[in-house]
């Protein structure tokens, strides 16, 4: 069973997400029914389903280059601070 | 408040101004939205000066749009330029759209008026409209129960008569479950039907916009608006769209009317009554009720959650507060960092997120996500299959009314399992409308389903013309 190996606190590590210990204990609790529950699937018969298959179909456009200029300066604009045509972000480390 | 066809037409025909249209909108939502809180904003100034707009260009003899005058509400999570939008969710309080979604352009184009931004679950993950940063909406028939979701407000805001059409999305069943528990029309096309350029993203490979409206028409209206290929949107498909409200026909005489196997079984008593009185009563139109078998339809549930939160997974890792959304400042570490910034998520997208981050685990991966996407391949060969032999399949919305307030609280199991119904058209990728077929013993309205492949939209809306007449 998944989470028998992993348990909330360390899948919640992997995404970024802090949890409480009480949410820990929370998410633990119903992830467990929900894999369980998901484990219903492990029943079904798929060795003749190919292994990649895409949700549904997609249809690409030409591979030919767009110029977005302006939605480019729109995106730029959206930010508070910028310098000519890049924004400025917070410092992170 | 009159259906989006008579107001478009009346507006077209200068029996009534795009003004007055929209005023009423605007004081119905003024005098109902405090209680049920349908609506997180609204735009009113902005929407009477484009009604005021609409009427001059009328007066100047220029051809309206289709949608003239028609007063809509959007989703919370569909960009319109300039104008918040939060997915309900502490996440984005302060974002406003750069850009017009497709949908938003066509609505502008077709003339319909947007009012405001409706209510919805956050990051439209939810069945109830509990989860949003706003509080609750409320369901118009019993303001104590849910209307739910995850476009609970914009199904609220259409069974209140505030407007006669709003805008949902639909994942797992947001746009037909929340119209079946505030007893209005819900659609959600086939995938690829409608661009979702614009929409922000939860499940890329179940997404789809759709529409709530106080009638089929409205809907088919509606929806020929809205289908098309948009080159922003790679699933979106390249087929022609037909006019779907000309394309009601005189009678559904002969219709196949597909009735899956064991669909009714795990239903309470009451709407399974009504599914079954609505099944006699297309019969009694001349439809033809077929048994049909889907035999892996009843793993759809487990197989949405799995491959809808493996999306949401990585759709919202984008949300890490260095580009935009929320963004702590007291971080001592990048991972600190990453932390703080995620930590406005509610408890239902958080849980959604670590869900679909385990399933995708590299030693997870094969038993749990892969399995998954190949089970939903056998869905949708059940269905292909079925549809060979019938030209409508028939199932309830849900398999109950609008529960009440905070109730399913402790076991959100219970609430993925109501999605049965509704997530096989997401997982199949098939065209699904909810229609109301009545109420309950306790006056709720209960919601029935068609389901028709992609392209044939035009199917179940006919279905669903004929059988709402008929009611």
């Amino acid at each position: 069973m998944i989470l028998e190996k992993d348990n909330a606190l360390s899948c919640a590590r992997m995404t970024k997400i802090r949890l409480r210990a009480e949410e820990a204990a929370m998410y633990e609790e119903q992830l467990k029914d929900l894999f369980q529950w998901v484990e219903e699937l492990s029943k079904v018969d798929t060795s003749a389903v190919p292994e990649t298959t895409t949700a549904h179909a997609a249809y690409l456009r030409p591979d030919e280059p767009v110029t977005q200029e302006e939605l480019a300066e729109r995106l730029v604009s959206a930010f508070s601070q910028q310098e000519g045509h890049c924004a400025k972000v917070k410092k992170v480390l | 408040m009159k259906t989006v066809f008579e107001i478009a037409q009346a507006v077209q025909s200068g029996s009534l101004t795009a003004k007055e249209a929209v005023q009423e909108a605007l004081d119905k939502i003024k005098e109902l939205n405090p209680q049920i809180n349908a609506f997180v904003e609204v735009w009113p100034e902005e929407a009477l000066q484009r009604a005021a707009e609409i009427d001059a260009r009328r007066a100047k003899g220029e051809k309206l749009g289709p949608l003239a005058g028609v007063p809509v509400g959007i989703k919370d999570n569909i960009l319109y330029k300039g104008h918040k939008a939060t997915c309900c969710s502490k996440m984005l309080a302060n974002y406003v759209a750069p850009y017009n979604s497709t949908v938003v352009n066509k609505l502008l184009a077709a003339d319909a008026v947007i009012v405001g931004r409706t209510n919805m679950d956050e990051f439209a993950m939810g069945s109830s409209n509990q989860t949003s940063v706003y509080g609750p909406a409320h369901n118009p028939v019993d303001f104590d129960r849910v209307p739910g979701g995850s476009s609970g407000g914009s199904a609220a805001a259409v069974a209140a008569g505030m407007v006669p059409a709003a805008l949902g999305t639909d994942t797992g069943g947001s746009v037909r479950q929340p119209a079946a528990f505030c007893g209005v029309v819900g659609i959600k096309p086939g995938y690829g039907r409608i661009s979702r350029y614009g929409v922000v993203a939860f499940s890329s490979g179940a997404d789809q916009v759709g529409v709530l409206s106080s009638d089929v028409k409205g809907a088919a209206l509606m929806l020929e608006v809205l289908c098309g290929r948009d080159v922003n949107d790679s699933t979106s498909l390249e087929d022609e769209v037909p006019a779907f409200s000309q394309q009601f026909t005189a009678d559904i005489k002969g219709l196949k009317v597909g009735m899956p196997k064991g669909f009714l079984d795990n239903l309470g008593a009451d709407v399974k009554e009504k599914i079954q009185a609505a099944a006699e009563k297309l019969k009694s139109l001349g439809a033809e009720l077929v048994e049909v078998d889907v035999p892996h339809a009843k793993y759809s549930a487990p197989c949405y959650y799995i491959i809808t939160s493996a999306e949401a997974s990585s759709n919202l890792a984008r949300f890490d507060g260095l580009r935009y959304g929320f963004s702590d400042t007291s971080a001592n570490d990048l991972n600190d960092q990453y932390e703080l910034n995620r930590a406005p998520f509610g408890e239902e997208v958080k849980k959604r997120i670590i869900i679909g981050a385990t399933a995708l685990k590299a030693e997870n991966y094969a038993a749990c996500y892969l399995q998954a996407v190949k089970v939903r391949e056998l869905i949708k060969q059940d269905f292909a299959r079925a549809f060979e032999q019938v030209d409508v399949i028939l199932t309830p919305t849900s398999p109950t009314t609008a529960f009440t307030l905070g109730a399913h609280k402790d076991n959100p199991l219970a609430v993925y399992l109501a999605d049965l119904y509704t997530c096989q058209g997401n997982i199949g990728g098939l065209a699904g409308i909810s229609v109301p077929c009545g109420n309950d013993k306790a006056g709720l309205p209960v919601g029935l389903q068609f389901y028709g492949p992609i392209l044939q939209e035009e199917k179940i809306l006919n279905a669903a013309y004929h059988f709402e007449k008929a009611l």
